[in-house]
């Protein structure tokens, strides 16, 4: 763990975290979610100035989605991965575009992906995919292959191909 | 197929010796185009050039995996191309795609929406098979069989239907251009 | 009718000569990088397959522009002096401002049509061609100047003669032809000067809309204007001599330019100004100081 790694595990005793250690210069920190938006305040203030990436997680069978805002320190080179959970069913979460105004672009691509709403943030155009009309893709009960099938005609093979592999090694008899 | 009159076969042989490719590239592939342009494999002794333009290119190679964004502007950048044009689909992506076969945005068959001439299996294909595909390019279109820009006009209703049926609508609505 | 003859066989030597050099160009261009190279009558197929595709038009200024271009590159090469006054189509009509004027129609039918194109590549092409032209022509003009001045004449076929007698301008002002070489090479376009054609940032320029027949024309239009540009240097500083001389001359310049061209990066439009305008433009200025006080070899 880096310097200041420890420096800000320190600081976030008060948010009364669960810290996890990744590796040597990273670390995992999961708050409840109404503490996230002070303690990214907090971690702003002492070197964490760089949001790499917001992304999140569909935790599906405990009904929530889990937020992950990964902080990088140009000081010494530490990363820090804030961690929360919400509600799937409910998925609603707070802007962070005032500390970092390039996180209305990753929240955009969230909502997008995963379908969670941002307050304070209105501007949920699309941002990657272009004329969707199902369900966010990204969610764990959305069948790609489903979609694929209905959507982009695949091509049909007079040959079936691995039974004749089986044949050729042997498996069943042909 | 009908009998070819002299000056399509002349026309046919030049345009077989002088293929100017569109320089636009969708997916790794692209990795394998500047060996095979540069000093190793040479395909400009073949008269294969790069173009920046679709206007005056011949050739379009579509370089692997195709999202359905891409796919937009392949169509319009192969409308956009002038005839007789031929298309090269890399890699197995294109053929039935690949190992996107289950993606929510990758499409699996490329000859559904633009006609192709040459399909290279591989993942990816090296610039021999690069090369090898470009020999047989010429080779289709020196005996007048590589036809594919006629095709796409016979059968426009059909290739547009595809087109409608997978991506909804082919206008580009971009909201950093409009 | 003998300078028809001669002006038609002008453009006879133009069209096969220069567009098999630059074929030659490509195959130099390639041994240079270790490769093997098109065969040298690529770009005859170039052409002519281009002339056999089925192109698309952008309304009537788009084609009369390529006319009026093609039209203008073959009016100044049908006057053009190969060499001598034996080979002058139209002796009393070779003067050097009704080249460059004739010249100057050829380029300005180009951006006209290529503007009317209405592609934004085209339009930056453009500017960039005629920012281009206003670096490279001042100090080749002062150049010009000097050499007129020295020889009382604007006639080519008058200035080969004079140096026949004189010594090759070569010799006699060598600041003035490496000033005119090096704004030759801007003429060409050759690579350190390919800002209006940058196939990588703006889409080959000029040219991003010219599809099929139209691009075979503009290849034939680049053939004929290499042909004045490089004419026009072998005419005025290597002092013609008989056809065959006058084109192992081109041949020489021609490779000259293209191994510079092959080796070099291309500039930015504001580096070629500032390059122009500054080392050139001083020798030129030096070279025409030379020449008004005598002091020429």
């Amino acid at each position: 763990m880096t310097n200041s790694m420890s420096k800000a595990v320190e600081v976030l005793k008060s948010f009364n975290p669960f810290v996890e250690e990744i590796d040597d210069r990273e670390i995992k920190i999961s708050l409840s979610n109404d503490k996230v938006i002070s303690a990214l305040d907090v971690l702003k203030s002492i070197g964490f100035s760089h949001l790499s990436l917001i992304t999140c997680v569909d935790w599906i069978d405990d009904n929530q989605f889990e937020l992950v805002y990964i902080l990088f320190n140009w000081e010494d080179g530490g990363k820090i991965l804030v961690s929360t959970r919400i509600d799937r069913s409910n998925p609603k979460f707070i802007t962070v575009k005032e500390l970092w105004p390039v996180a209305r672009f990753y929240e955009r691509e969230i909502h997008e992906f995963f379908g969670i709403e941002f307050e304070g943030n209105d501007d949920m155009r699309p941002l990657f995919l272009e004329l969707w009309d199902e369900k966010p893709p990204m969610r764990k009960d959305f069948d790609p292959s489903k979609y694929s099938k209905e959507k982009f005609p695949d091509r049909k093979y007079e040959k079936d191909v691995i039974k004749e592999a089986k044949i050729f090694r042997g498996e069943i008899n042909g | 197929m009908k009998e070819r009159t002299m000056w399509e076969q002349i026309a046919d042989s030049l345009r077989s010796r002088s293929l100017w490719m569109l320089h636009y590239c969708t997916g790794c592939g692209a990795m394998e185009l500047p060996p095979t342009m540069t000093a190793r494999f040479d395909m400009e002794r073949f008269g294969v050039a790069p173009m920046a333009t679709p206007r005056q290119a011949d050739i379009m190679l579509i370089t692997g995996y195709l999202n359905t964004k891409t796919l937009r502007r392949v169509i319009y950048t192969y409308e956009q191309m002038a005839d007789p044009k031929y298309v090269i689909g890399f890699g197995s992506c294109t053929i039935n795609g690949g190992i996107y076969f289950d993606s929510y945005s990758t499409i699996n068959r490329l000859d559904y929406y633009i006609p192709v001439d040459v399909y290279i299996a591989g993942c990816m294909p090296r610039p021999e098979a690069i090369l090898e595909a470009f020999n047989y390019l010429m080779e289709k279109i020196r005996k007048g069989e590589a036809d594919g820009w006629k095709r796409y006009k016979e059968n426009y209703e059909w290739y547009k239907q595809n087109q409608i049926r997978s991506l909804g609508e082919v206008y580009v609505h971009d909201e950093f251009h409009e | 009718m003998t300078a028809v003859y001669k002006a038609i066989l002008n453009l006879v030597i133009a069209f096969f000569f220069v567009i098999s050099l630059e074929g030659i160009a490509r195959k130099i261009t390639a041994r240079i990088q270790r490769r093997i190279g098109p065969p040298w009558y690529q770009n005859f197929i170039d052409i002519f397959k281009a002339l056999s595709k089925h192109p698309f038009s952008n309304g009537w200024i788009f084609d009369f522009g390529v006319l009026m271009a093609l039209g203008g590159a073959i009016a100044t090469a049908a006057i053009i002096p190969m060499g001598s006054t034996f080979w002058t189509p139209f002796p009393n009509t070779d003067n050097f401002f009704v080249i460059m004027y004739l010249f100057a129609v050829g380029s300005l039918g180009m951006a006209m049509g290529m503007v009317g194109s209405g592609s934004p590549w085209s339009a930056i092409g453009v500017s960039r061609a005629l920012t281009q032209m206003l670096g490279y022509e001042l100090p080749y003009l002062v150049v010009m100047s000097s050499v007129m001045y020295m020889y009382k004449t604007s006639s080519i076929h008058l200035l080969i003669e004079k140096q026949a007698t004189n010594g090759w301008n070569l010799y006699v002002m060598p600041i003035g032809a490496i000033v005119a070489f090096i704004s030759l090479i801007g003429m060409l376009g050759k690579k350190p000067f390919d800002i209006a054609v940058a196939p990588a940032e703006i889409a080959s320029g000029p040219m991003a809309e010219l599809s099929g027949k139209y691009m075979g024309l503009l290849q034939i239009m680049h053939a004929f204007s290499i042909f004045v540009e490089v004419g026009l240097f072998v005419d005025l500083f290597l002092g013609g001599g008989s056809l065959g001389w006058f084109l192992v001359k081109f041949i020489v310049v021609w490779v000259l330019a293209t191994l510079i061209s092959s080796v070099l990066p291309r500039f930015r439009i504001e580096q070629m100004l500032k390059f122009y305008w500054g080392v050139p433009l001083g020798l030129a200025f030096l070279n025409a100081l030379f020449v008004l006080l005598g002091w020429t070899f």
